[in-house]
């Protein structure tokens, strides 16, 4: 059952990410983006990592995708780039044709470098609990990898700083009348 | 769950190159980011992938889940100073074609 249910919903991850790519308005890419986040969060339940899951959704779908729409409502962009870029058009400088060409080398590595046989095609056997337990895993975060996880604090800070900084009305100079 | 480890690197492995393949197609700033998210949550699952198959019934791998919340911590950073960038190009020049921006292309 577990199993159907992890396949059925790759699948779906994909063909919502294809979604992301070849939506023709930025809204149904965030749209479509969403689909790939939900079903991603359930691939990692099913693969036993509770936490991950829960916070797929709480951060990429409550609080990075919300962003996206944001600035995409705030800028008015629900419509007029669709006709700049779409279906076949996308598809007509050579630079594209590279892009294409560099996306499928690098499916292709990673696939291959996955099917080599190293990990023998055995199924792992994970704790049936689940394997990020909340408390080994905060043990973790604020044990071994406590300075990361402050230099993480210290680039959110950072972030709030650069995105105030960069996204704040450029003031003009009083006298002489030139932006700044 | 019964899958092997491979099954989980390819749906990481197709995940990638999708958002590789809209990152160059797409000329559009704000979905040229979505793919960036799209290609950190495939290497969020290739860690995942790899932290199951290191652990067993009685001893559990952590490393996979914690880098994976620091990619998500970096995501959102990123995440946050794109769009914050986009506002002020779209301020400046009424556009969020990536084409239409090439001062810097020499």
């Amino acid at each position: 059952m577990a199993e159907v249910l992890f396949y059925a919903l790759s699948a779906l991850a994909i063909l919502f990410a294809l979604g992301v790519v070849l939506a023709k308005s930025p809204m149904l890419s965030v749209i479509n983006l969403l689909g790939t986040f939900f079903c991603l969060s359930v691939v990692y339940l099913l693969a036993g990592f509770q936490f991950l899951a829960a916070a797929q959704v709480l951060v990429y779908a409550g609080a990075i995708l919300v962003l996206f729409l944001f600035v995409i409502m705030l800028l008015n962009l629900g419509d007029f780039t669709a006709a700049a870029e779409s279906g076949p058009g996308l598809l007509h400088s050579n630079a594209s044709k590279v892009g294409v060409a560099i996306a499928v080398a690098i499916g292709l590595a990673l696939l291959i470098a996955s099917s080599q046989g190293v990990l023998g095609g055995e199924v792992p056997k994970s704790p049936e609990e689940g394997i990020d337990d909340m408390t080994l895993l905060a043990a973790e975060l604020f044990g071994r990898y406590s300075l990361p996880f402050e230099a993480i604090s210290v680039l959110l800070l950072a972030t709030m700083v650069a995105v105030v900084v960069l996204a704040k009305r450029q003031r003009k100079a009083a006298a002489g009348g030139a932006p700044r | 769950m019964n899958v092997p480890t491979e099954h989980l690197l390819f749906v990481a492995a197709a995940l990638f190159s999708i958002g590789v393949l809209g990152f160059f197609l797409r000329r559009n700033v704000i979905v040229v980011l979505m793919c960036i998210e799209l290609m950190l949550n495939a290497a969020n699952l290739t860690f995942l992938a790899a932290s199951r198959a290191h652990s067993d019934a009685q001893h559990v791998n952590l490393v996979g889940p914690v880098f994976a919340i620091f990619v998500i911590a970096v995501a959102a950073a990123e995440a946050a100073v794109g769009l914050a960038l986009i506002i002020a190009l779209f301020r400046l020049r009424q556009t969020t074609e990536a084409d239409s921006v090439q001062e810097m292309e020499g």
